[in-house]
């Protein structure tokens, strides 16, 4: 490369390079300055080093935190990718209506987080909630109240969150599902392979890196779930749905404990940045570099 | 989602160089014409109208607000009054208020209040102290608890704008259907719901005992202060050094709610609720009992929203037998930002919106107890408001949430502990109130460091 071609290269990518470096690297580098300092009611800031990271490590609400944010993570990537995968299935493969169907999957992802949720919390409502309606019928003695149970809250936002994002996991799946050639799969069909040989020896491999990648999506975004737990529960019964960015959110804004809320959110940032890394380095970087051919 | 990295954008460390170099930025991008205006204006034959920015949450009756900002500005034709409405959870508006106030806005003048914030806000330096505008011979005539609750140290940050407290509405023609006079213990409460859920059993199978606001918010820490404070409890000792919710009154009382109230009058539902869910089961008629601030009557008793409009009653909460009677005290408070330009034209809107006229308007068409001790005796007053004949002395004696610059966070460990002990029927009470108050003392020691 010339020295000229460099310059020019430089001077094209320097908007992105100023935008990402603005907009991205000086928040989570002023953050982490902010998660060394104590702060609490009075004018002064005290610089403390990682004292208050040694309080994250010893802190038993941020434990339960972690620990309901992991299972939230689990449960409702592990479902979407598993409906993902069904859904893209479906609308891949060619049927009348095809096109609505497609489009109307897309529904519940492009609704706004915020609103989903609300609707959830009425459709789980004990007095008149839609759920109770259709379960329990005139049988007005039975109706549950979903979110007043630890657990039940808990699942209920799992199944928000599931019914939500599937259709996104399914999209990201499909798009794997149209690069594998249907050639391979006449060849199949030619040796005598079943429908579920062919799934299985064809279509699941090829489709590993589109899992991947949507894995590593619902991972991120499940690990920073927040709106659907502020909306649905505030965390509660009894901390039953804390999750992470929850917590982080309350002893950031309403304790105003800004180094604190910053290191739980600076956590959460290296948590979720460990994990892609984890993600690629060990199954990603062979199977994304790997062209279907 | 909020996204992780840019979680705190605007920096509250002081002394930031980059604020000045953002302003002028600003000015040369929006080409403010400083030097242009002096020459214009250079000596205007009277003072700029003065406008006061003024944060305050969307009213339950706005009608009520607008008049009485309208009516302000008649009467200062130099000041006008620019509202930003917050949410209405007082969590959703301290978290809005306090993220402006650790910006420094200066564009903000006056803010509301919870009674619950004076204490933080005083210390953080947030809130104007007000004693040079607010003297001792005004505050004489204000309800004690509305003007306790505006003071830190010695120094007052606020001006009651109303009162609130815990109260029990209940059932008056099924009390009386089955005999019954409201009830002064809380044991006395359980067995008459208790009877008249045996009796209307066929009739009314929906019916339940009690409707109150348990869900993991706020409002918990109020309804259980009431449990435990009327069960000679506290949450923190007489000098409010230290936590002080193992002590066997307390504990008690938590147990009393966990297994009377929680898992037999009110149902687990409960857990879920809100004031406004917790209302509407009482007006739908699915309640004997309910506990609620004064705002409620009027809910309850119009024929619109509700179905037990005038087979209302309302009285103190009850006590256990050996308590007394203790009722949560609530309410807003008018402040001044310690970052307002013009703290004296604030002063004359608080000055107004206070005043006994304007009380008075909000008493009868928003129907807000008021905090000055004189409208308790005002004929007006008191034919839109029957009820505060019965409810003045649970003004005169509501009881406070604890006084802390660390209120946030000792509510927060409060709702997390009454919370998980109401939800999880197996947890040990005593054990879950020793790390509690392990926790709350962790920071009112810390607080006690800060401070000389």
């Amino acid at each position: 490369m010339s020295p000229a071609r460099g310059t020019t290269g430089w001077g094209m990518v320097l908007p992105a390079l100023a935008f990402v470096a603005f907009f991205s690297l000086y928040p989570a580098i002023d953050s982490f300055l902010l998660s060394l300092y104590s702060e609490f009611p009075g004018p002064e800031p005290a610089f403390i080093g990682f004292g208050n990271y040694a309080e994250l490590v010893q802190d038993p609400v941020a434990h339960q935190a972690f620990i309901v944010t992991l299972g939230f993570v689990l449960l409702s990537t592990t479902l979407e990718l598993v409906l993902g995968t069904g859904l893209a299935l479906v609308i891949h493969e060619r049927f009348m209506g095809r096109g609505v169907v497609r489009a109307a999957v897309l529904i519940p992802w492009a609704i706004p987080t915020v609103v989903a949720s609300q609707m959830w919390r009425f459709l789980l409502n004990d007095q008149y909630g839609a759920v109770n309606a259709i379960l329990f019928g005139d049988r007005v003695d039975a109706y549950v109240p979903w979110l007043a149970d630890p657990w039940m809250a808990f699942g209920a936002i799992v199944l928000a969150d599931v019914w939500k994002t599937s259709s996104f996991a399914g999209l990201l799946i499909l798009a794997g599902l149209q690069v594998i050639p249907d050639e391979t799969y006449d060849a199949a069909r030619i040796d005598g392979a079943t429908a579920w040989q062919r799934f299985w020896h064809i279509t699941f491999p090829l489709l590993k890196p589109a899992l991947l990648t949507a894995l590593l999506f619902r991972t991120i975004d499940a690990f920073r779930v927040f709106d659907l737990v502020f909306v649905m529960t505030q965390g509660g019964p009894g901390d039953a749905t804390q999750v992470i960015q929850f917590y982080g959110y309350k002893t950031l804004f309403t304790e105003g404990r800004v180094g604190y809320g910053t290191t739980i959110s600076v956590t959460v940032f290296v948590a979720t940045a460990m994990l892609s890394l984890f993600y690629i380095r060990t199954a990603g970087s062979k199977l994304l570099q790997r062209e279907p051919a | 989602m909020i996204p992780t990295s840019s979680f705190p954008t605007q920096s509250p460390l002081p002394h930031r160089s980059s604020r000045a170099a953002w302003f002028f930025a600003a000015a040369l991008l929006f080409n403010v014409p400083t030097a242009y205006c002096q020459d214009v204006f250079a000596e205007p034959p009277v003072s700029p109208p003065v406008t006061l920015h003024f944060v305050t949450w969307k009213a339950d009756h706005p009608q009520a607000w607008n008049e009485a900002i309208q009516r302000f500005e008649e009467a200062h034709p130099r000041i006008r009054v620019k509202r930003e409405m917050a949410p209405h959870s007082s969590t959703a508006y301290h978290d809005l208020l306090t993220q402006k106030l650790r910006n420094r806005e200066s564009s903000l003048d006056l803010f509301l209040m919870d009674v619950i914030w004076p204490a933080e806000f005083a210390v953080a330096g947030w809130a104007l102290p007000l004693d040079t505008y607010f003297h001792q011979s005004e505050r004489e005539k204000f309800l004690p608890a509305t003007i306790a609750s505006g003071l830190y140290g010695d120094r007052s940050y606020g001006v009651p704008s109303r009162i609130d407290s815990g109260m029990l509405y209940y059932r008056k023609d099924l009390l009386e259907q089955y005999g019954f006079s409201p009830p002064s213990t809380w044991n006395e409460l359980a067995r008459q719901a208790r009877t008249i859920l045996e009796g209307e059993r066929i009739a009314q199978p929906l019916l339940r005992g009690y409707s109150g606001q348990f869900k993991q918010y706020e409002g918990l820490v109020c309804d259980m202060l009431e449990f435990v404070g009327s069960h000679n409890g506290s949450f923190l000792t007489e000098d409010g050094r230290r936590s002080n919710l193992t002590a066997p009154e307390s504990l008690r009382a938590v147990r009393f709610v966990r297994e009377q109230i929680i898992q037999r009058l009110a149902t687990p539902a409960a857990l879920t609720y809100q004031e406004p869910e917790s209302l509407a089961v009482f007006s739908q008629g699915k309640a004997v009992f309910h506990r609620n601030w004064p705002y409620a009557w009027g809910v309850a008793n119009n024929p619109r929203h509700s179905k037990i409009a005038g087979k209302v009653g309302v009285t103190t909460l009850p006590r256990f037998s050996e308590g007394r009677s203790t009722s949560a005290l609530g309410g807003w408070l008018y402040g001044i930002s310690a970052y307002s330009r013009h703290p004296d034209k604030a002063w004359a809107f608080i000055e107004f919106m206070t005043s006994p006229e304007i009380q008075k308007h909000f008493a009868i068409h928003a129907s807000l107890a008021p905090s000055r001790l004189a409208l308790y005796a005002d004929p007006e007053v008191l034919r839109a408001n029957p009820q505060y004949r019965e409810l003045f002395p649970i003004f005169q004696t509501a009881r406070s949430r604890p006084r802390t610059p660390v209120y946030p966070i000792v509510s927060h460990i409060l709702q997390r502990y009454f919370s998980r002990v109401l939800a999880f029927p197996g947890t040990d009470i005593r054990e879950e109130a020793e790390e509690a108050d392990a926790k709350i003392n962790r920071f009112l020691t810390l607080t006690k460091e800060a401070r000389p």
